[in-house]
């Protein structure tokens, strides 16, 4: 229904551009096009966050597809996020290692990986492997719902498919977020143990005494349920990127790229303000 | 697995993760033990945050929780320390809190030292002494000065060595007077010579002094001058003092002889010898006995001058002297004199004075300067 009424408008609009405007040279119209679909693409997003939400306030909340996206996006990420932080945490491990080594400050290598992990690498490479799984997933699942026109049928059956298929995905990806960096700390901290008492032992006990000496709830809990956000950023890319599939299979394929791509993207970015905003609150 | 366990898991596994971290960072931060509470004042705190270990005797046993800003300028910083139950038997109310960092450059840790036996314990909310911290920029700073003063002395070494260096080399180049005196080989020869000049000198003074004195010696035998020294009793006045000891030595005396100088001598103010055959006795004694010491002691009368006095007893005492050497026999560096001169010994009533010759036993030794006590 938005989107009938925004093709709509941007038919509506171009028409006048051509009409009152002189020729352009092309490189700046191309330039003036790419801005104006930047902007579409913006009003539409606030659009789509917009209709989401006043579809999440009415009854019914859709607990049963609620937990099937917890498994889905949760439960089934699981596997690839315990290897990717273990991963980092062998890389971290060895990496780090010969860098101190040269400064003489061999002994605070645990503390170098549980901090790096906990603190920023855990955190940012769930945000990036879920948005890859879980975008792409998304992406394309509503994607091709969209083309073959199941998201009207929904709509058509009276459930309303921002609160049935968006809202869901949206409030599984800010739940599961936090849970999977938790999982990805966990083995990120193992594996760099046990990469480091392979090249020299030490005990676990000490490892991690050491590792997490002088860290406060501020270290370990502001990074990761700010991956809470990247979640929510997740989520809504990969919701909206797939509701607004057009031209059928060649349009699924780029809607789950463009969800990958604009979430990976705004993952980063909104890494980098939530990490000034941590220092600012929890200094 | 069904769908339900799977999430199950997920969600467990997950918050059970979360939960440890939680509880590992609690347990650090004591936020979960007994605790109890004591504050120490510091002027700087050199960037110790709340959270920050406190240390007793090395061990963690302790969080900072607070750190208060003072109210006045004048007040200090106070820090909240939460320390662990069991070490509130070893931190008494004479523990002392430092703070102290790791290594160089590591993170600040509050360090408590441990109380002594008999100090009272303390109490929650307690405040304990503090030492202040070790600032490294301060060390700086005074490491700053004192590279600055080095520097300054270093400075003043290069002038005074180049200052040194330019005497030297003047000297060296001739110049000025040691310049003059290490280079001119003429000053030395003059010296030489002049030395050569002086020695001449001398040894002709040397000569004439001989002849003088022989002269002197040929006009004391001569028949005009004879008289004179005759009349005096002695010829040479240098050697009046020759034999002369300067006190009696504190020994015992062995046998004391004494007479009259009006007995002994010519006139009451000469020492021209007569009669001095009354000496017999005390030459024979000498001749005849084993002595260390002898000492003829004269004493003129308590009238006239006292200078002319005290040359006349010394030279009645040599003249006494040479009598005895010269005619008994007996080892004549044991007799020594000694003139008192004028009021020391007044004598008899003729107030010509007395001669006395002291013979002290075998092992007695002249006494070579006077001692604080006199022995007679």
């Amino acid at each position: 229904m938005v989107t009938h009424n925004i093709r709509i408008h941007r038919h509506s609009i171009r028409p006048a551009v051509v009409q009152t405007t002189p020729p352009l040279p092309s490189a700046l119209r191309s330039v003036g096009n790419l801005l104006n679909s930047f902007l579409e693409w913006f009003g539409e997003l606030g659009l789509f966050v917009w209709q989401v939400m006043r579809a999440a306030v009415r009854r019914p909340f859709e607990g049963r597809e609620l937990l099937r996206q917890l498994d889905e996006l949760g439960s089934k990420s699981m596997p690839l996020i315990a290897l990717a932080g273990a991963a980092i945490g062998a890389v971290l491990a060895l990496e780090t290692r010969s860098s101190l080594v040269r400064f003489g400050a061999k002994s605070m290598l645990p503390a170098a990986i549980v901090f790096s992990i906990i603190h920023e690498t855990g955190p940012v490479v769930t945000g990036l492997v879920v948005s890859g799984r879980v975008g792409a997933g998304i992406g394309a699942e509503l994607g091709s719902m969209k083309v073959t026109e199941q998201i009207d049928a929904i709509e058509a059956s009276g459930v309303n498919p921002y609160k049935f298929l968006a809202f869901t995905r949206i409030v599984a990806c800010i739940l599961v977020l936090p849970l999977l960096t938790v999982a990805a700390d966990f083995c990120g901290v193992m594996v760099g143990w046990i990469s480091s008492t392979l090249v020299e032992p030490i005990s676990f006990l000490k490892f991690i005494n050491q590792g997490l000496a002088g860290t406060s709830f501020s270290d370990f809990l502001a990074p990761t349920f700010r991956t809470a956000v990247f979640g929510l950023i997740i989520g809504t890319i990969g919701c909206f990127q797939g509701m607004r599939t057009q031209g059928g299979t060649e349009g699924v394929g780029r809607s789950a790229t463009s969800s990958v791509v604009l979430s990976s993207l705004l993952v980063i970015l909104a890494d980098v303000i939530l990490v000034k905003l941590i220092l600012v609150f929890f200094p | 697995m069904s769908r339900a366990a799977r999430l199950g898991a997920f969600i467990i596994a997950t918050l059970a993760i979360l939960a440890a971290g939680i509880f590992i960072i609690g347990s650090k931060q004591y936020l979960f033990t007994s605790t109890y509470r004591l504050k120490a004042q510091f002027t700087t705190v050199v960037g110790l945050d709340p959270g920050a270990e406190i240390r007793v005797g090395g061990v963690h046993a302790g969080t900072v929780r607070g750190i208060e800003l003072p109210h006045k300028p004048t007040d200090k910083i106070t820090i909240l320390m939460d320390l662990q139950r069991s070490t509130h038997d070893i931190i008494k109310q004479d523990s002392v809190a430092a703070i102290e960092t790791e290594g160089l450059l590591g993170n600040e840790y509050v360090s408590i030292s441990f109380g002594s036996a008999q100090a009272l314990n303390v109490k929650d909310d307690d405040t304990i002494a503090s030492l202040p911290p070790l600032v490294i920029a301060d060390l700086m700073k005074k490491a700053d000065g004192i590279l600055d003063s080095s520097q300054e002395a270093l400075d003043n070494v290069t002038v005074a060595t180049a200052n040194l260096g330019s005497i030297t080399g003047k000297i060296n180049q001739g110049q000025g007077t040691i310049g003059a005196l290490v280079n001119d080989k003429k000053i030395y020869t003059q010296l030489d010579e002049t030395t050569a000049g002086l020695r001449d000198t001398v040894s002709h003074a040397q000569a004439g002094v001989t002849s003088f004195q022989e002269n002197m010696d040929a006009m004391k035998s001569n028949f005009l001058l004879r008289g004179y020294f005759k009349k005096r009793g002695y010829e040479n006045s240098s050697e009046l003092v020759k034999d002369e000891i300067p006190q009696l030595p504190a020994a015992a005396p062995l046998k004391t002889f004494t007479f009259e100088s009006k007995q002994l001598f010519d006139k009451a103010d000469s020492a021209k010898p007569r009669n001095q055959k009354s000496l017999r006795a005390a030459g024979q004694f000498l001749a005849d006995t084993e002595f260390g010491l002898a000492v003829v002691v004269v004493s003129t009368g308590s009238t006239g001058d006292a200078q002319k006095d005290l040359v006349l007893a010394q030279a009645r005492a040599l003249v006494v002297r040479d009598y005895l050497v010269g005619n008994f026999s007996f080892d004549d560096a044991q007799l020594k004199t000694l003139g008192l001169g004028k009021g020391k010994n007044p004598g008899p009533a003729s107030g010509w004075g007395t001669v006395e010759i002291i013979i002290y036993p075998a092992d007695t030794e002249a006494p070579t300067q006077v001692s604080a006590v006199s022995p007679k």
